[in-house]
């Protein structure tokens, strides 16, 4: 360990001081994407309803006339104040946007990749222990089927299927209206908020509205893992330790399911935070689709009314995310077998 | 496995189990229902910017306020005129630069606060001195400023002559807020829901942008009580996604906006029903009088013979918009179908071809024709294509049709297309609303380079006319011009459509020309 201590820190060190220029890029990236196109949000809001002349003075007034460098310059003295901005088409605060709508996300997310594992682990290892059977067949066609369809595209099928068609699950939304009006807010997160205040009827509607966003989110995702976990059981099925254990008696169901089970989870790890980045980009789209209202449902919404401030910060904070994310997982990776280095 | 380890097994999932049936329990005795007895749950695609009404200009943010707040003067449903609301009556100078209006006593803001004409000339001018990127201050360009006589007389001193300024006190800009509670240079915020009182049916109590709005019955409302007990506005990204949740019963009712298809599809849906009134939204696919070949009246006339309304109002919209042959849609006084008195109701190649061949212009005439795909619903792909296939089929034109997002197509405009579509949804439902910023040269916001000064004499004499009759001759005298020039080509006109379960009553009795959703009329079964 003595010798690793430093090794590590060193390299925690840098992988933390890249976190500056991956955001650094990122803001550049986005501030300019946005103004590539012509129009802004004045022009989006106002145009076809008032004349020309109305639209540049309030543009003016609101320094989107002022050179892209200028602009630039200031977002970037702001953000590094830590502040995001207000959003222009209705003056939130970005950062309110990212508390409450980034709970939300948090939720379906959480429960998504929840989802996804319990769904990669379930089938993969089944696949993996029944190589080349009929299962092993039918769980990978499953894995590359839900991987390959659209989420917007599951999405509808869910709503039609388990909302119209059976009645069996609410089909948008994080819970009924009146929940949502009667509910108090603690953490923003609905799940929680409902234990908290003990109102189980609450969490039981919540819970309902969560199914088929999560399930449909993680579902997609799971077909990653199927593959993965797939591959791992089947690999490490054929170290000498496995075989090592058959030979000393040990029954097949504690070979595959106490040692090469547990040793084919860990390249899973990585692959968790890498997935991350996949099932946010995919959250917005189910977000979308489900009307759950967290913050890739608002960057569809304020991407349309081409509200500058709100679509960066958001854009940013999801780069944020998937960077933090990325660097856990390196870090865990990395402790947990001292070989990797980047 | 061993004993131990089975047994442990076992133990957690008897708890869970335990658990579980303790939650599922609490929850059938204590789960809400999923739809209160007379509380209506409506579901909208509109979005609320601000609700403060200094700082909105757009319908979802209206429709929010017409609940909470009031205006000197109002639409009655089915009324067209302007009616005493918070004023008892108004009444003008004789020159029509002064409009005086007495208020009604004994009014209350939702926090108990009591109405007089502080509160009037506050409001007004808050909007002005706030002067909101929303530009809903522009509502309120001829109003030199606001005098008050004792706490229940207020007049309006105008810049120029305006017999239409009864229908500005009645939008979003005239909106009456409480001067003790809204401050003088800066919005409330949405968040501050105890401070957005008004003295409208309802009062706002929880607002969660872009998810929801929850307004409860107003208990010093003054006027007759809600037919229902709250509101509950629910906020969908997607029509397709609100269709799912109104088909399932989640909500009671939505107002605005599905695609012609699933109306289409709701309206043979066993327990709903598409109900429909007038409109006022409209079509129109704008001329660049300054750009070839439109520059050229002859093939501005012959597009206006050509135009395929009926096509694209039964194949495109399922019959959910009607042929417009005015910029004034019908259902609004002094509305004259002049381009079916100048081109006729259908088609007409014949006529098309001979304009042009009188003119000297070779056929087809190429013709690029710009739309945007989502601003004015998924149907515009349709519609334009609808408009190619027509044009092209003439023989008359070879159309090319070219999309821009509407961020991008906002700003351009006339300034670089030759022919565009464009939508208008009013800010009040008047004659003067359809003409002046389209055909008036100083207000004209197409960038179409429409100049003419015999419209700009009609538009004046309209605006300073000192009787109703009298303002109705230049309205109908600015849209045969209109028709005759052709700058612009109206080609529908959209009903106004609210789609609700059987037990929502009284929604047809709100769909009348003003566009308003009077969700206080509503009750439920």
């Amino acid at each position: 360990m003595g010798a690793q201590g430093p090794s590590l820190k060193r390299y925690a060190l840098t992988r933390i001081a890249l976190v500056f220029p991956m955001v650094f890029i990122l803001l550049t990236l986005v501030f300019l994407l946005m103004r590539v196109a012509p129009g802004n949000p004045v022009s989006a809001a106002l145009g076809g309803h008032v004349p020309p002349a109305v639209i540049n003075q309030i543009s003016r007034r609101l320094g989107y006339d002022k050179p892209v460098y200028v602009q630039y310059g200031d977002y970037l003295w702001d953000v590094a104040r830590g502040n995001f901005g207000t959003t222009i088409s209705d003056r939130r605060s970005v950062g309110s946007i990212i508390l409450v709508n980034g709970a939300a996300t948090l939720e379906l997310t959480f429960f998504a990749m929840l989802v996804a594992l319990v769904v990669g682990l379930l089938v993969g290892l089944v696949c993996g222990r029944f190589r080349d059977s009929p299962i092993d067949a039918g769980g990978r066609l499953f894995g590359i089927v839900v991987y390959a369809t659209p989420v917007f595209f599951l999405g509808l099928l869910a709503q039609l299927v388990f909302g119209v068609w059976l009645n069996w699950l609410p089909t948008s939304d994080q819970a009924s209206p009146i929940t949502l009006a009667l509910m108090k807010t603690h953490t923003n997160i609905l799940f929680i908020d409902a234990i908290i205040d003990g109102n189980w009827g609450a969490l039981w509607d919540v819970v309902q509205h969560l199914i088929l966003p999560a399930t449909t989110l993680g579902i997609v995702y799971g077909g990653v893992f199927i593959r993965l976990i797939r591959v791992n059981v089947i690999r490490t099925l054929k170290e000498d330790y496995i075989e090592a254990a058959r030979a000393r008696g040990i029954n097949e169901r504690s070979v595959v399911y106490r040692h090469a089970f547990k040793n084919a989870l860990v390249p899973v790890i990585t692959v968790v935070g890498l997935q991350l980045a996949l099932l946010l980009g995919g959250a917005i789209l189910t977000e979308t689709e489900f009307n759950w209202p967290g913050i890739g449902h608002e960057l569809y919404v304020y991407l349309q009314n081409r509200d500058y401030a709100a679509v960066q910060g958001i854009v940013v904070v999801f780069g944020l995310v998937v960077v933090l994310a990325s660097i856990v997982i390196d870090f865990a990776a990395a402790f947990i077998d001292p070989r990797v280095r980047y | 496995m061993h004993l131990r380890t089975r047994v442990r097994y076992l133990v957690a999932l008897g708890v869970g189990a335990v658990a579980l049936a303790a939650v599922a329990a609490s929850a059938a005795l204590s789960a809400p229902q999923r739809s209160n007895a007379s509380v209506i749950l409506d579901g909208t695609t509109d979005t609320v910017t601000n609700v403060d009404p200094a700082g909105n200009y757009d319908y979802g943010s209206f429709t929010v306020d017409i609940l909470i707040y009031q205006h000197l003067l109002d639409f009655p449903a089915g009324s067209k005129v302007p009616s005493p609301s918070l004023a008892t009556g108004c009444s003008a100078n004789a020159a029509l630069t002064a409009w005086t209006c007495k208020l009604k006593q004994g009014v209350k803001f939702s926090n108990g606060d009591p109405f007089t004409s502080a509160d009037v000339k506050w409001s007004f001018d808050r909007v002005n001195k706030i002067k909101d990127p929303s530009g809903i201050y522009g509502l309120l360009a001829n109003l030199k400023n606001v005098t008050t006589s004792g706490a229940y007389s207020v007049t309006f001193h105008l810049k120029s002559a305006q017999s239409t300024w009864p229908f500005i006190l009645t939008t979003g800009a005239a909106t009456i807020v409480d001067h003790k509670v809204y401050p003088a240079g800066k919005l409330v915020a949405n968040s501050d829901v105890a401070n957005l009182v008004g003295t409208g049916p309802y009062k706002l109590t929880k607002f969660t942008p872009g998810q929801q709005a929850v307004f409860e019955l107003n208990p010093n409302y003054a006027g007759a009580k809600p037919k229902n007990s709250s509101v509950i506005i629910t906020y969908y990204a997607k029509s397709s996604t609100m269709k799912l949740a109104l088909q399932q019963g989640t909500i009671d009712m939505a107002f605005r906006d599905f695609t012609p298809t699933e109306y289409a599809a709701l309206g043979k849906t066993s327990g709903i029903t598409v109900f429909k009134g007038n409109g006022v939204v409209i079509r129109y696919l704008v001329l660049n009088v300054k750009r070839t070949p439109t520059n050229n009246p002859a093939v501005r006339q012959a597009l206006a013979y050509l135009m395929p309304r009926q096509d694209i109002a039964t194949r495109i919209y399922h019959g959910n918009v009607q042929p417009l042959y005015s910029m004034v849609p019908a259902g609004l006084p002094g509305h004259t179908d002049a381009f079916a008195m100048q081109y006729g109701t259908a088609p007409n190649t014949a006529k098309a071809k001979a304009v042009l061949t009188k003119a000297g212009v070779k056929m087809p005439v190429p013709l690029t024709v710009w739309w945007t795909p989502t601003h004015y619903g998924d149907a515009s792909a349709d519609e334009y294509t609808e408009i190619q296939r027509a044009l092209n089929a003439s023989g008359v034109f070879k159309v090319t049709l070219k999309s821009a997002e509407w961020a991008t197509y906002s700003k351009t405009l006339g300034t670089q297309y030759g022919a565009f579509q464009l939508g208008w949804f009013p800010d009040y439902p008047d004659a003067e609303d359809y003409l002046v910023p389209f055909y008036d040269s100083h207000s004209n916001f197409t960038s179409n380079g429409y100049k003419s000064a015999a419209m700009d004499a009609i538009l004046a004499k309209e605006q300073a006319a000192k009787t109703t009759a009298e303002r109705l001759v230049y309205v109908e005298q600015a849209q045969t011009l209109a028709a005759k020039d052709a700058p612009i080509i109206p080609y529908w006109q959209g009903a106004m459509l609210a789609v609700a379960r059987s037990d929502i009553h009284g929604i047809p009795g709100t769909l009348d020309p003003t566009y308003i959703m009077r969700f206080w009329e509503l009750s439920k079964s």
